[in-house]
């Protein structure tokens, strides 16, 4: 199961028909082998979303340059804003592991987790 | 320019092949100038092979019948990375092309020779040579730059070596520490410095990342750590610091995962606070083991970081021993693939009873346990018992005999409620008194006096709180939980701290006085009440005189120095 997606790829988004809500999926270990991916999800749009879904179902790990690659994205697309709403972006799905490394680096305080 | 060698013993059949590859390099646009050797046998190419070094090979009919398959081996062995096409040359084309077979050879040359054939084959194996020492020449400069960034990495390595001579992590017998880099540079920091007042800071920090950008994170943060420890700042101030600094400093993906924590070894009270690193682990002599977990964000992440409710406050116990670690020591893998994991650390933590014993136990069943190491790696083991006891043995309170002036002078300061709200006005102030003739032999006295007289009055007197809460560890956490949420939320109140200094002789005596708004000692406290606490009985271990009175906020300490005091003379008291 694990090398299903070994050569599609490990990062794929979703963009709401109306344009203001983008998902970004990201599949095994979430870590500085996809920032390139990862980045080109969401930077490349025309028209900035509003808010953006992380689904994590398919993340088997998530390292800290994953959670440096979170906080970018938040950067790029609200680093201007004083106080970004905590909806702004949700993190979806984790698994147990992966809810645990969230919860210990207390990012809860940044993103809406469910 | 290319360089071709032909063997062949026969003299006319060696010259028609030479000059045959004259012709056609000659008259080829695209090929380079040629240099032709000859040889007379494969033994003799092989040996002068070093001093020629020919970028193709070409047997000719004579050799071809005594070539052995390891000739050909030896050949490109000699030549290294370097391409080495070897041809065929001879009469009859079937037989060639089995004898080429049969020797591993690149290519065949079947007579009678045709000069376009000669000329195709010539291009084709100019253009391999081109690719192999383009090749070559790739490789050779990522070495060569790899070698550079290793004697850089090396350099800088010793640079920090060097940064953290302030610290006290090799010289104290109280921590054992073990940080093991992935790659050359350490994205995982320790440092550790004693304050004034016997209060030991320690932090363990990890960066995003690891090597060269991680290692570089950690100069700034040390800099801090030892400009602000010695000055006595209290933890949520270097906290803060620490933060601003280091968000101001690194890109928004990286950041800082740290446990600080300080330790008083007078109160022999503990504080810690952890931003994303794994929970440190408190192993009491009971077996017991607290772990005190990550509560707030890394370092780094954002511009202001609200710490102090992050900040955990335990009492300290005889036998106990504080293990930090950072996540690499969780995420060993096993072969298997199985991480160590953070249970396992906690398990072998408590089953190893012999305190000495302990952290070497880590670390022995984490890399028995583990194939390979992923990220930098770090254990760090504070012995508390150790620890106090040095700082006992360390600062002596009471200091040598002064051998030059101390100045008369005195000092009035007022704190109104924004101060105390907001800032850590103790640091700044002691650094102001430390300016003055002769102080270098009280600051650490005063340190300790001023500390707690000074927390005495905000704690007890402004903020109102009654230190009986502290009684149990549950009460203990929930007193600094109510100090920090009343602290914040403080709209009126004073404190006022007055120093006089009086210099006599080689000695002298520096009378404190701290005065604050609240409603004075209440008559309860006398015997075993709520300022009795660990507060008093430090307080009079180090001066020579202390009066309180009931209903009044105003406390009088008088320190002495520069005479040797016997510590049988308990603090004078005037509660009447």
């Amino acid at each position: 199961m694990a090398n299903l997606r070994s050569d599609t790829s490990r990062v794929t988004s979703e963009l709401s028909a109306c344009g203001s809500h983008l998902t970004i999926r990201v599949y095994g270990p979430f870590n500085f082998n996809l920032h390139r991916d990862f980045l080109d999800s969401y930077s490349s749009l025309p028209q900035p979303p509003t808010r953006f879904s992380i689904d994590l179902a398919e993340a088997t790990h998530l390292d800290s340059a994953a959670l440096g690659m979170l906080l970018l994205l938040r950067d790029h697309c609200f680093g201007a804003e004083v106080e970004v709403p905590s909806d702004a972006v949700t993190l979806l799905n984790a698994n147990e592991h992966v809810a645990t490394i969230l919860e210990v680096s207390n990012f809860d305080q940044l993103f809406d987790i469910r | 320019m290319l360089s071709l060698m032909v063997v062949e013993p026969a003299e006319s059949e060696a010259d028609l092949l030479a000059s045959m590859l004259r012709t056609v390099s000659e008259d080829s646009p695209h090929l380079p100038t040629m240099a032709i050797v000859s040889e007379r046998s494969m033994s003799a190419a092989l040996t002068t092979f070093a001093t020629s070094k020919p970028n193709l090979v070409l047997i000719g009919p004579g050799a071809a019948a005594d070539v052995v398959p390891s000739d050909l081996d030896r050949l490109r062995a000699l030549a290294g990375m370097e391409p080495i096409p070897t041809i065929l040359a001879g009469g009859d084309r079937d037989e060639l092309l089995d004898r080429a077979l049969a020797l591993g050879a690149d290519e065949t040359l079947a007579a009678p020779y045709d000069l376009r054939e000669v000329h195709l084959k010539l291009c084709a194996l100019a253009r391999l040579a081109r690719f192999g020492a383009s090749l070559l020449g790739q490789r050779d400069r990522i070495r060569q730059s790899h070698d550079g960034l290793l004697g850089e990495q090396a350099s800088v390595r010793r640079m920090f070596g060097n940064l953290s001579r302030e610290s006290c992590l090799n010289e104290s017998s109280a921590i054992r520490h073990h940080l093991s880099p992935q790659a050359l540079l350490n994205g995982d920091v320790a440092a550790a410095a004693w304050g004034p007042g016997g209060k030991l800071i320690m932090l363990l920090g990890d960066f995003t990342g690891h090597g060269l950008a991680a290692a570089v994170g950690t100069v700034p943060l040390t800099a801090a750590f030892y400009s602000m420890v010695p000055k006595g700042f209290a933890l949520p101030r270097i906290l803060q610091e620490l933060n601003s600094k280091l968000h101001r400093l690194l890109p928004a993906n990286m950041f800082c995962c740290v446990l600080l924590l300080e330790l008083d070894t007078h109160k022999r009270r503990l504080r810690i606070f952890n931003g994303g690193m794994p929970g440190a682990c408190l192993r009491r002599a009971s077996g017991r083991v607290r772990q005190f977990e990550s509560r707030q964000l890394p370092l780094g992440v954002l511009a202001e970081l609200d710490v102090a409710p992050a900040i955990v406050h335990v009492p300290v116990e005889k036998g106990d021993a504080l293990y930090l670690w950072s996540d690499g020591l969780a995420e060993l893998y096993s072969s298997g693939g199985e991480p160590f994991g953070q249970r396992r650390i906690v398990e072998v933590i408590t089953r190893i009873k012999e305190g000495q014993g302990r952290f070497d136990g880590v670390l022995d069943e984490a890399f028995r346990f583990a194939a390979c190491q992923a990220d930098d790696l770090s254990l760090v083991e504070l012995d508390l018992d150790r620890a106090v006891a040095e700082a006992t043995s360390r600062a002596p309170v009471r200091t040598r005999l002064p051998d030059y002036r101390v100045g008369e002078w005195s000092a009035r300061f007022t704190l109104g409620p924004g101060e105390l709200r907001d800032a850590d006005p103790l640091p700044p102030l002691l650094d102001v008194l430390a300016q003055a003739p002769g102080a270098a032999w009280f600051r650490d006295t005063l340190t300790i006096v001023l500390g707690e007289l000074f927390r005495n009055a905000l704690e007890h007197g402004v903020i109102g709180l009654d230190s009986s809460i502290k009684s149990s560890e549950q009460g203990f956490a929930e007193y600094y939980h109510e100090l920090h949420r009343r602290r914040r939320a403080l709209r009126e109140g004073w404190i006022q701290v007055a120093v006089k200094c009086h210099g006599r002789g080689s000695g002298g005596v520096l009378e404190v006085v701290v005065d604050d708004s609240g409603p004075g000692f209440p008559a309860s406290w006398s015997r075993s009440g709520s300022y009795a606490g660990r507060g008093l009985p430090l307080l009079r271990s180090v001066c020579r005189t202390l009066e309180l009175q009931y209903g009044s906020s105003r406390v009088r300490a008088l320190i002495d120095w520069g005479r040797p005091v016997d510590r049988g003379i308990q603090a004078a008291e005037n509660p009447a």
